[in-house]
């Protein structure tokens, strides 16, 4: 099991730089030794790939920088293997190759920061097809306001095979009304390829935090990354910054924050499994399981005082404390609710219907989900033994104890099952937590934010592991960067609907609990494949 | 039995009876503990703009004028954090549990509390408000003697005393 000493040596071989704060390694390498230490990182030393940071630090040193960040799930080390880049030329060798999980945040570095990689396909990601060549928004010269010159010329090919049929699904996914593109190539009943286009709703939520939030504003905004699990993005957020300048934090906040993280995962996973049932045309499942979900998001509402978008965490601490009262009222409601969705989930599972169709569909090979760095239940389902709570301890996880489902059969049954039984652990781990709560404030006396510091965290949020990278500035931080778990997820559809019957798409891709922004787009398909996209209310 | 399991959903089903909620005609449904919009207390008010300088949705801003200084509340782009509530100095701004707000008329989603400038003893240019300096002179006695000046005015003294200091160079 490599430690801290093996990390560090492999940036001193190269003749590197390297510091070791807390627990995590940074490593400053030349760009050419950028590939073999990733390789060996990952294929040797058998650490998880969470993603990749473009970062404009031109102003700061004069150059650009691009760092690669690993876990080491095993010894619970952040591994930041970081590169400075020739500041008019900014070019890295492509570690995609040998890192399959690295392929889209390259993509995502060359759109945004204009990065250059050797030795791959370079392609529009998250830029939309008409945003002009060579404008790079997260470059510190491009203003946030700016709103560039766009070509008019805005179609886009779709059906891009010609030898199969083509089966366009989405941009509004049938079941999670949100935008998303999938195109399912088929073969009479069969899937033989899938092509993704996705970023539709990037809202360029760094460049805002970036450019004109303070550090507490930001929480919010990471609130509002997503709509299901955005508590997870704030903490994640928070911890960040805190690892970043060395604030203490009080021990009852941070069990705070656990127990709402818990109450996040509960309501997420049932409303999954709802989505689920509902997609396999088992209604009155999915009635029930939001019957009991709703349960939930009351509890939300008592604990932090808003059913979603909690917004109770500061950099420093919680905003809402929880007393005696909701204290007895939580474990009491969290024992009926536990019992009612045993029930339910008992009954719904071995409804035939649901059973033949989640089992033996869409199944994600173990050397596959590892290969592509896959995330939460998707891993965890595929026999990758997972789950950041337990291996990178954050908030007050190390204070319960608690079981990580692994199933090894990685189809669309197991992904479920593993979310059934999540559902047991968290409401355990909240009780767990409730008991051991300890006395003390809730938010950090002092909470002094020095510039120039890295913080990198990992939050395991319903879906998988969120990671936020943060580059303190002046008032703000100089670099923010997300990384949601769908975002690792996706890739892996490709797999899971290869050679599947095109009916069970729809529950394929519900089963990784995909999760877009929303925004309104019309799409009018003409005869000739064109694709023509009309942003409504769009101000050019 | 077990090809009968999914049937006892009906025996689930008939012990719940509705759960749905005839809303709107029933009690509403947030419980006591809900964030709702806000209520800016234009009595207590010293327009100090610490509200608007924490308001993470810019849903509170502050509209400067010679004589007048605006805090606009547009509760179209409010997300009921309650970061106004925590920070008011002089708990102004107070949280409601109203989240009912649609209309037909956009004027509606704006409050404006409007405060007059403190005008200075020295140049008669307007600068903060007269509720901003009250509140300063009643919270330190020091500074009675220069809240009345413009923060301008101010500068323009210390710098002219320093020269007097210094032999008027």
């Amino acid at each position: 099991m490599p430690g801290v000493e093996e990390y560090v040596r492999l940036a001193q071989e190269r003749g590197g730089k390297w510091v070791a704060h807390g627990d995590t390694v940074h490593l400053v390498v030349d760009p050419s030794d950028l590939r073999p230490i990733a390789d060996k990182i990952f294929n040797e030393y058998g650490a998880s790939f969470r993603t990749c940071v473009g970062t404009d630090e031109r102003p700061l040193n004069n150059h650009f920088s691009i760092t690669h960040l690993f876990t080491d799930d095993r010894s619970g080390l952040y591994i930041a293997l970081k590169s400075y880049l020739d500041p008019d030329n900014p070019t890295a060798p492509s570690i995609a190759d040998v890192v399959p999980a690295a392929d889209w945040c390259e993509l995502e570095a060359w759109d945004m920061l204009g990065i250059r990689f050797e030795g791959r396909r370079l392609e529009r990601l998250v830029l939309p097809y008409w945003w002009p060549e060579g404008v790079h928004p997260l470059r510190k010269e491009f203003d946030y306001k700016s709103r560039p010159d766009v070509s008019l010329a805005r179609s886009e090919r779709v059906a891009l095979r010609k030898e199969v049929g083509t089966v366009p699904l989405g941009p509004y996914h049938p079941a999670l009304h949100e935008p998303e593109y999938f195109e399912l190539y088929v073969k009479g009943e069969r899937v033989v390829d899938v092509r993704y286009r996705g970023f539709h709703v990037h809202r360029g939520i760094e460049k805002l935090a970036e450019s004109r939030m303070n550090y507490q504003q930001v929480n919010f905004l990471a609130e509002r990354i997503c709509g299901i699990c955005g508590f997870e993005h704030s903490t994640c957020y928070a911890l960040a910054v805190e690892k970043a300048a060395g604030v203490d934090v009080p021990e009852r906040a941070q069990f705070i924050r656990s127990i709402v993280l818990e109450v996040e995962r509960l309501h997420s996973h049932l409303l999954l499994l709802g989505v689920a049932f509902h997609l396999l045309g088992y209604d009155a499942g999915f009635m029930h399981m939001w019957r009991v979900r709703e349960r939930t998001m009351v509890l939300a509402e008592m604990l932090t005082g808003s059913r979603k978008t909690y917004g109770i965490n500061l950099v420093g601490g919680v905003r809402r404390d929880i007393n005696e009262e909701k204290k007895s009222k939580v474990l009491s409601e969290l024992g009926g609710l536990v019992k009612d969705f045993k029930r339910v989930v008992e009954i719904a599972v071995s409804a035939p219907n649901v059973k033949r169709r989640l089992t033996g569909t869409g199944i994600l090979p173990k050397e596959d989900a590892r290969r592509l760095g896959v995330e939460g239940p998707v891993a965890r389902a595929s026999g990758i033994d997972k789950d950041a709570r337990r291996d990178l301890p954050y908030a007050a996880y190390k204070y319960a104890s608690f079981r990580v489902p692994v199933y090894t059969e990685g189809d669309n049954m197991a992904r479920v099952l593993v979310r059934v039984e999540e559902v047991f652990e968290s409401v355990s781990i909240i009780e767990q937590l409730l008991d051991k709560l300890p006395k003390g404030p809730i938010m950090a006396e002092k909470v002094e934010i020095p510039p120039g510091r890295v913080g990198v965290q990992v939050v395991e949020a319903p879906r998988g592991g969120d990671i936020h990278y943060v580059l303190t500035g002046d008032g703000r931080p100089y670099r923010w960067r997300v990384r949601a778990p769908t975002y690792a997820n996706i890739p892996a559809l490709k797999v899971m609907l290869r050679d599947q019957r095109l009916a069970d798409a729809p529950i394929t891709i519900a089963s990784i609990d995909p999760c877009f922004s929303c925004t309104d787009r019309v799409v009018v398909v003409r005869d000739d494949g064109v694709v023509e996209r009309l942003e409504v209310g769009a101000s050019w | 039995m077990r090809v009968l399991k999914p049937v006892e959903l009906i025996v689930v089903a008939s012990e719940k009876g509705r759960v749905t909620v005839k809303y709107p005609y029933q009690e509403p449904l947030v419980t006591s503990d809900f964030r709702g919009a806000i209520r800016i207390d234009a009595s207590k008010c010293i327009g100090c703009g610490a509200c608007v300088k924490a308001c993470p949705p810019n849903a509170l801003e502050l509209l400067e004028s010679p004589d007048r200084l605006v805090i606009r509340y547009f509760v179209g782009r409010c997300i009921f954090c309650w970061r106004c509530v925590d920070v008011c100095p002089v708990k102004a701004v107070v949280g409601t549990r109203e989240f009912e707000l649609a209309t037909d008329r956009v004027e509606d989603l704006f409050n404006y509390t409007v405060h007059r400038r403190a005008e200075c003893r020295e140049c008669g240019s307007g600068f903060a408000t007269r509720r901003m300096v009250e509140y300063v002179t009643e919270k330190s006695a020091v500074s009675e003697y220069y809240a009345n000046e413009c923060p301008e005015c101010r500068k323009a003294k210390v710098l002219k005393a320093a020269a007097r200091r210094r032999g008027g160079v």
